[in-house]
């Protein structure tokens, strides 16, 4: 019988583990889908990934693909043992071509090491997510991620200009060109964007970049209810107004928003808006100035806020989600049912039905999001030691996740599928829709190696 | 296992922010490498997952700098799991060459070297040793033995003060402690000739022996680091100008474990530039000395400590820290004789050369 891990290592060198300590750390992300891999590799190049590709399919061995590991869907947790590939490894700049905006990446780059090179230059990769410190380029692509700013600058999809993917049988391709737009063919590169690994493994993407705009501002608005607050938000955007992010957070993510930062001065009083506008600093001045006279009627209080009160707003802002066991410590934050999206109109609607999901199995609740665009993050956060709670948590998932989809809503905004959201897929596409994608899937990795067990393909 | 540990292991999200600043990660690249992957370990491990060398690593190579435990959303500790999680394996013998090395040094000599040398050696006027004060300047294993001139220049402005040192003065613990043994004969020992000297507050000029004193022994007297003390004198010690730009290192210990950054920095702008490295204060680079790592994984150590050193602005003539674990290990990692104590800093600021 072939030795794979001597198979493997002949290809990777030191960088393949076999240790049940390290294939324990790799079992799964931030959600509650654990897998059990048989080897973790950690390869460097386009080539080696390609020959790990083809090792596997010679040998029917699952290979899941992983950056950060910092998904909430068991996108990259190996249900199926196999080959864990951890491309945080691959994580070089190719190419910095400003002239053309755009740069080429390895798929392990940090979305926040990114700006950080891009911020010399005045430009910047606008997908934003709160894990945007620790995530990787490849992840958010395999995700569709996106975060705050999705607003106004959309996701990941928007920004994938090329991919270099290998495929199930160690074959590597370009969906695109280092053009702006095209219109040639089928848009292969949509395709493996958001297909969380199941299609072929990224390794490298031309990706779009955009000037940083010139300033930004933060206008805070605090409302009674949820209702009125989102009654605000559609009447600026129907105002035409475009912030650059518009969140929503309720008086129990303000309370854990304080304990991420003691000396936010922000109030608890009621649910808060964060309006954020960015631009030249005439049009931002005007942007915050008609958003403020939007609000005054419907809100409790306004304000504008600028400089570092604001960038320690979007710090706690980013860290919130995790940070409940600051409030209760002997709960913690499990993310079910944490990113469900609807119409915007619909948001006031979601928040009341979360909130009397929650109420009725007793369970706390926190409720936070991209209320621009729909995308509703609920938190519940228990005792992990008590069964029971467990239970209820499962129940108030599925109840939430199946609300958003009688609103004509999405279980996962920007989170992805993976295994904790694919019972629900087949129901949201539809069954011939669902049944395209698996065909697509099967053409694609005949043998079912990459990612299998997700996405609710059997 | 604590009950407390097993629910601060629980609060762990895997929302793996850790990975953006362990600098043990950083260099390895590998989960087990960053605290997500050592909540896990530990997790396995209390629920009874065979323990090998691999997990042994995986805790023993973590320089438990705490800058995992700044940024955690979910606000755990992972340095205090790490450190009762490698008591847990002591405890059951299992334990690395390295470590039971160091243990072996500390409870034959009383010192992290093994040396049988006098402790008090680089004191050459011993009748400045009181038998009653109200200061104790508590040395350490490092000043004692391999910064003598530290030592003595320390010594020098404490005494001005009224401060002696211990008589027969051991390691303070914190090599055993951090690396999962025991210290009750040290801790023990050094706390009965301090209660003798009658003091109310030990001083100390070590990052290591302070968070030791001040968590770890009795609480019959206030620990103080040199910087703080010397901060609130500032006054009495008559520093005048100097003609030089340093940058300060924050050591973990007593940075962000102790919260002292302030006064380390009073201390130099009263005297010269400072400029700060890259990063500072809370999000300060660790040596890469910590922990026992140093001690167990020289090569990665001395990885990030040149890592730390590049942090520092070209046009600094001094790397000034408050840790001679921190000044070694960044010397060795390149930094030479650039690297100096914030003693030996103050000394050439003083009016003149203290009593040896």
């Amino acid at each position: 019988m072939i030795d794979i891990f001597k198979q493997l290592v002949e290809i990777a060198g030191n960088r393949v583990s076999a240790s049940p300590c390290e294939r324990y750390c790799y079992r799964g992300d931030a959600s509650q889908v654990f897998g059990n891999p048989d080897f973790v590799v950690m390869p460097h190049s386009t080539s080696q990934v390609s020959r790990i590709i083809r090792l596997c399919n010679e040998h029917l061995i699952p290979v899941t693909a992983r950056g950060a590991g910092t998904g909430l869907s068991g996108g990259c947790s190996p249900v199926k043992g196999g080959v864990v590939l951890d491309m945080s490894g691959m994580n070089r700049l190719l190419e910095m071509d400003i002239e053309n905006q755009q740069v080429i990446v390895e798929p392990g780059m940090i979305a926040e090491a990114l700006n950080g090179l891009l911020k010399p230059h005045g430009f910047f990769f606008p997908p934003d997510p709160g894990s945007m410190a620790m995530c990787t380029i490849g992840g958010m692509i395999a995700n569709n991620s996106s975060g705050m700013r999705s607003v106004k600058y959309g996701t990941v999809r928007n920004y994938v200009l090329d991919l270099e993917v290998v495929l199930a049988d160690g074959r590597v391709i370009h969906t695109g060109k280092r053009v702006l737009k095209s219109s040639a063919g089928y848009d292969l590169t949509r395709l493996f964007v958001g297909s969380e690994g199941t299609l072929g493994i990224i390794t490298g993407a031309g990706l779009k970049v955009v000037p940083l705009p010139k300033t930004r501002k933060l206008i805070i608005a605090f409302f009674a209810e949820a209702d009125i607050a989102g009654q605000a938000v559609i009447k600026v955007f129907s105002e035409g107004i475009t912030p650059s992010a518009c969140e929503i957070l309720d008086k129990t993510t303000l309370s854990v928003l304080k304990l991420c930062d003691s000396h936010l001065a922000i109030a608890e009083e009621g649910d808060m808006i964060l309006f954020e506008v960015d631009g030249t600093e005439i049009s931002t001045e005007e942007a915050a100035r008609q958003i403020i006279e939007i609000c005054k009627p419907l809100a409790a209080s306004t304000r504008i806020v600028s400089g570092l009160e604001m960038q320690k707003i979007w710090a706690a802002r980013r860290l919130v989600g995790a940070a409940i066991s600051r409030l209760d410590p002997q709960k913690t934050r499990v993310y079910m049912g944490e990113d469900v999206g609807v119409p915007i109109k619909e948001i006031p609607a979601l928040i009341r039905k979360v909130q009397q999901i929650a109420g009725k199995l007793d369970l706390p609740i926190m409720k936070y999001g991209h209320i621009g665009d729909g995308n509703l993050h609920v938190a519940l956060f228990i005792d992990v030691a008590d069964e029971a709670q467990w239970e209820r948590l499962r129940l108030a998932a599925d109840r939430i996740h199946r609300a958003a989809l009688d609103m004509g809503g999405t279980v996962s905004s920007e989170h992805g599928i993976g295994l904790a959201r694919a019972e629900y897929l087949p129901e949201q596409m539809g069954s011939d829709a669902f049944s395209l994608m698996h065909s697509i899937k099967r053409v694609l990795d005949p043998k079912g190696l990459l990612n299998p067990g997700k996405m609710g393909f059997s | 296992m604590l009950k407390e540990d097993r629910k601060a292991i629980d609060q762990c999200v895997r929302c793996g922010a850790c990975r953006s600043v362990c600098p043990v990660f950083q260099e390895s690249g590998w989960e087990s490498a960053n605290a997500r992957g050592r909540m896990l370990i530990l997790r396995g491990l209390y629920s009874g997952q065979p323990p090998d060398h691999h997990v042994l690593d995986s805790l023993n190579s973590c320089t438990t700098c705490a800058i995992c435990t700044e940024i955690c959303p979910a606000g755990i500790n992972p340095p205090g799991l790490v450190e009762r999680g490698r008591r847990h394996l002591a405890s059951k013998g299992i334990t690395s060459g390295q470590q039971r090395l160091l243990a072996g040094n500390i409870l034959s000599s009383g010192n992290t070297f093994g040396i049988e040398n006098e402790r008090l050696s680089w004191l050459a006027d011993r009748s400045l040793i009181s038998k009653k004060a109200e200061y104790v300047y508590f040395v350490g294993c490092m000043n004692s033995y391999r910064y003598r001139e530290t030592a003595a220049r320390t010594f020098a402005i404490l005494h001005r003060f009224g401060a002696t040192v211990l008589p027969a003065e051991r390691c303070c613990g914190s090599p055993l402690l951090r690396t999962g043994f025991e210290a009750h004969k040290l801790v023990k020992e050094n706390s009965r000739q301090i209660r003798k000297i009658g003091a109310s507050t030990v001083i100390t000029g070590c990052a290591g022996c302070y968070t030791t004193l001040k968590s770890s022994y009795p609480n019959e007297f206030e620990v103080k680091s040199v910087a703080e003390f010397l901060a609130e004198h500032i006054s009495e010690l008559d520093l005048n100008r100097l003609d030089l730009n340093v940058s300060y290192h924050d050591p973990c210990h007593l940075g962000r474990h102790s919260r002292i950054f302030d006064q380390p920095r009073e201390l130099i702008e009263a005297i010269c530039c400072l400029k700060e490295m890259k990063t500072s204060r809370e999000n300060a680079g660790c040596c890469g000395g910590g922990g026992g790592v140093r001690f167990g994984y020289k090569d990665l150590s001395m990885k990030m400590a040149q890592k730390r050193l590049a942090e520092a602005p070209d046009c600094v003539d001094y790397i000034v820290t408050s840790c001679p674990l921190c000044i070694r290990n960044l010397r060795d990692a390149g930094g030479g004789e650039r690297v100096i104590d914030l003693v030996d800093l103050l000394a050439m600021a003083l009016p003149e050369e203290p009593i040896r």
